[in-house]
């Protein structure tokens, strides 16, 4: 534990310079304003740096993208607590509580709760992060072409159930959508091209970085841009700093949403929003007053916001640990790091150690970076939500474009992000969710070769496959998960809670 | 028409198109040469696992397309009012303005001067939403003025900043 410790304090002294500490501030800052922005996601943010910081050495890089990640999850608390419309899908479930206390004129408390909550789950993910990455990573060392196979098809099936409660049919159709979108191009390992139709642009394949900001950013400005004028609500900002005997109140849920946030962010491509909701949900259950829930529970509130800032570190853990993202915007850091040389992964533990730490670092002065920022400049950054959505939105527009373009400057790749946002669009006004096809052309290469490298292997027998005891057990994982959402299971498992009961 | 129902018959024509989408990729996965002639492995196929997703593909299309027929999703009544009405609705007009005017950007995109083009697209974008066509130009000069500077600015400051600042090549 020493050496980690040393390791940490050592990576952390060599980020404490005026050049990065100008970074951290101006990247979080920036992150903050995007998360605000209905149309703007962390995912468009993160991702429309990574192709501005392409030059940039790598740990620059990767420090600016992660202050942009942690900034953005954090900024969209304000538009939710304003305007009732989360600046991100991750602040989703702080409009339950955040805009009732907005209404009752305390839209600064709840600011100061916001930002507070999302600071301590920022730090208990980072803790996560740096606990837990080494342990997977080195469990994953024992993974061959099987397993990852396995965990692949596992990623899009949970992903897809847990993004679409209420129809995870539509879920796992986006999932393996997302996972034949992957295949369109050259494969690799005949150089066949895959369903390019003689389109030479094509057979590069799909890039990631253009459908993602396609899907995230041009399907949102469509949707913006569909919507009436927004009301933002005239509340005085005052009291922004809360109390820290109200902060110690709330401890049990803090500790409860870190924990909850954490795990939920390490499934893969589940992400951020999800973890507010299930935090928010368990500390209803457990709260000693629910019934304030809904209408400007300042516990409800803290849940939400320490929940969605923890899965940051939690979705960081599979990242760096088996090469999986557990959200979108990490599967963008992903891609970052892997532009950037780094190969994320169980032999990252080998090859190169330290860049865990360097990871904890930069989280941990991009959290007290927001912490800051976030209770000093409140009502400052508030105008920019008065700007009228067709004044905003071309320039977002705009910038999605030099995104889609800058990184191979390819015309194609301008059209790719066109034209999945308009796919993107449609998949959300059906409502299908996207999170899973992103997972799924993220993960489609994976797939596709280690399911391959496994028949070879076998040569072509299928029950090795199943046998192995880490694929039995994701094999298990999987099946569970599509029964539990027949009706039959539930029906089973209603009358089985009943009969308890009795 | 409640929202229930307007999905349902959403899932009808979707799950038609997915069903068929399913059913060519496997087709033309199936029809992918397996380089055995060169002897390469027999599993190394590249159509093994695009077939393997569009048979999920086609199976998952089936199964929606049982559930919005149960669903009464096949009750699609077309009509030109029913178009009309939908293409009259604020919402849908606004929608449309956003996606022509995106659209007809990347298109001339590398065809027209990069500062031009992105400068009428925002011009045009404001003054679609804000300008009203049936009152005077003189009583709406404000916008008028309000778009061109922001117009101007907007596309000066990304074509300088991603050139000059983050060395990213323009359009």
């Amino acid at each position: 534990m020493l050496p980690g410790i040393l390791e940490l304090g050592n990576q952390l002294s060599q980020f404490l310079t005026p050049k990065y500490i100008l970074d951290i501030l101006w990247s979080v800052q920036l992150g903050i304003i995007v998360g605000m922005l209905p149309g703007l996601t962390a995912t468009m943010g993160v991702a429309l740096m990574t192709t501005l910081t392409y030059k940039y050495a790598t740990d620059r890089a990767v420090l600016i993208l992660i202050c942009m990640y942690v900034g953005a999850i954090y900024g969209g608390s304000r538009t939710a607590i304003l305007i009732n419309i989360p600046g991100t899908p991750a602040n989703a479930a702080t409009t339950v509580d955040g805009y009732p206390l907005a209404k009752q004129g305390r839209a600064g408390e709840a600011m100061g709760i916001a930002t507070t909550g999302s600071f301590l789950g920022s730090l208990f993910g980072m803790l996560m992060l740096a606990i837990f990455t080494p342990l997977l990573g080195n469990f994953a060392l024992k993974f061959f072409s099987f397993e990852y196979f396995w965990l692949t098809i596992f990623g899009i099936v949970i992903c897809g159930t847990l993004t679409a409660p209420k129809d995870p049919l539509k879920g796992w159709i986006s999932g393996f959508f997302g996972l034949f979108v992957a295949t369109i191009g050259m494969e690799g390992m005949h150089a066949y091209r895959r369903f390019t139709f003689g389109n030479v642009d094509l057979s590069g394949g799909i890039s990631l970085l253009p459908a993602m900001i396609g899907i995230f950013g041009f399907s949102e400005i469509l949707i913006v841009m569909k919507r009436p004028i927004i009301e933002v609500v005239e509340s005085k900002i005052e009291k922004v700093i809360p109390h820290p005997a109200e902060i110690l109140a709330y401890w049990g849920t803090i500790v409860r949403s870190g924990i909850i946030g954490t795990i939920i962010g390490a499934i893969p491509g589940v992400g951020e929003d999800i973890g507010a909701w299930v935090s928010y949900d368990f500390a209803k259950k457990a709260s000693k007053h629910p019934e304030e829930y809904g209408k400007g529970s300042l516990e409800g509130l803290m849940a939400a916001e320490t929940g969605n800032n923890a899965a940051v570190g939690g979705a960081i853990i599979p990242v760096l640990s088996l090469a999986v993202p557990g959200s979108a915007p990490a599967a963008v850091l992903l891609g970052a790091m892997l532009i950037h040389g780094i190969r994320p992964g169980p032999l990252l533990m080998i090859e190169n150690p330290e860049f865990i730490y360097q990871v904890v670092a930069m989280l941990l002065l991009a959290s007290c970076a927001m912490f800051v920022l976030g209770l000093l400049f409140i009502k400052t950054f508030i105008k920019i939500l008065l700007i009228p959505p067709q004044r905003l939105m071309p320039v977002v527009f705009s910038l999605c474009v030099i995104g889609a373009y800058a990184l191979s400057s390819r015309i194609f790749d301008i059209w790719v992000m066109a034209v999945f946002g308009i796919i993107g669009y449609a998949m959300k006004e059906m409502d299908y969710p996207v999170a899973p096809a992103v997972l799924g052309i993220i993960l489609g290469d994976l797939l596709d070769k280690n399911l391959r490298r496994s028949l070879i292997l076998t040569k072509g027998n299928i029950i090795p496959l199943f046998i192995r005891p880490i694929s039995f057990i994701l094999v298990l994982f999987i099946f569970f998960t599509i029964v539990s959402q027949t009706k039959l299971f539930k029906k089973i498992w209603e009358s089985l809670m009943r009969s308890k009961k009795k | 028409m409640d929202n229930s129902q307007r999905m349902n018959k959403a899932d009808f024509i979707t799950s038609l198109l997915l069903t068929f989408f399913g059913l060519g990729v496997f087709i033309l996965s199936l029809r992918m040469p397996t380089f055995k002639e060169v002897g390469a492995n027999p599993y190394s196929a590249p159509g093994i696992v695009p077939s393997a997703l569009g048979f999920i593909l086609f199976i998952l299309g089936i199964i929606l397309l049982i559930r919005s027929i149960s669903r009464k999703g096949y009750q699609i009544q077309l009509s030109l009012n029913g178009f009309l009405f939908l293409y009259r609705k604020q919402s849908t007009i606004r929608f449309l303005i956003a996606l022509f005017l995106s659209i007809i950007y990347v298109f001339l995109l590398g065809k027209v001067n990069y500062f031009i083009l992105t400068y009428f697209y925002i011009f045009l974008f404001i003054l679609f939403y804000e300008f009203n066509f049936k009152k005077k130009i003189i009583l709406q000069k404000k916008v008028v003025i309000y778009a061109v500077l922001e117009a101007t600015i907007i596309a000066s400051c990304i074509a300088f900043v991603f050139q000059y600042l983050f060395l990213v090549r323009l359009p």
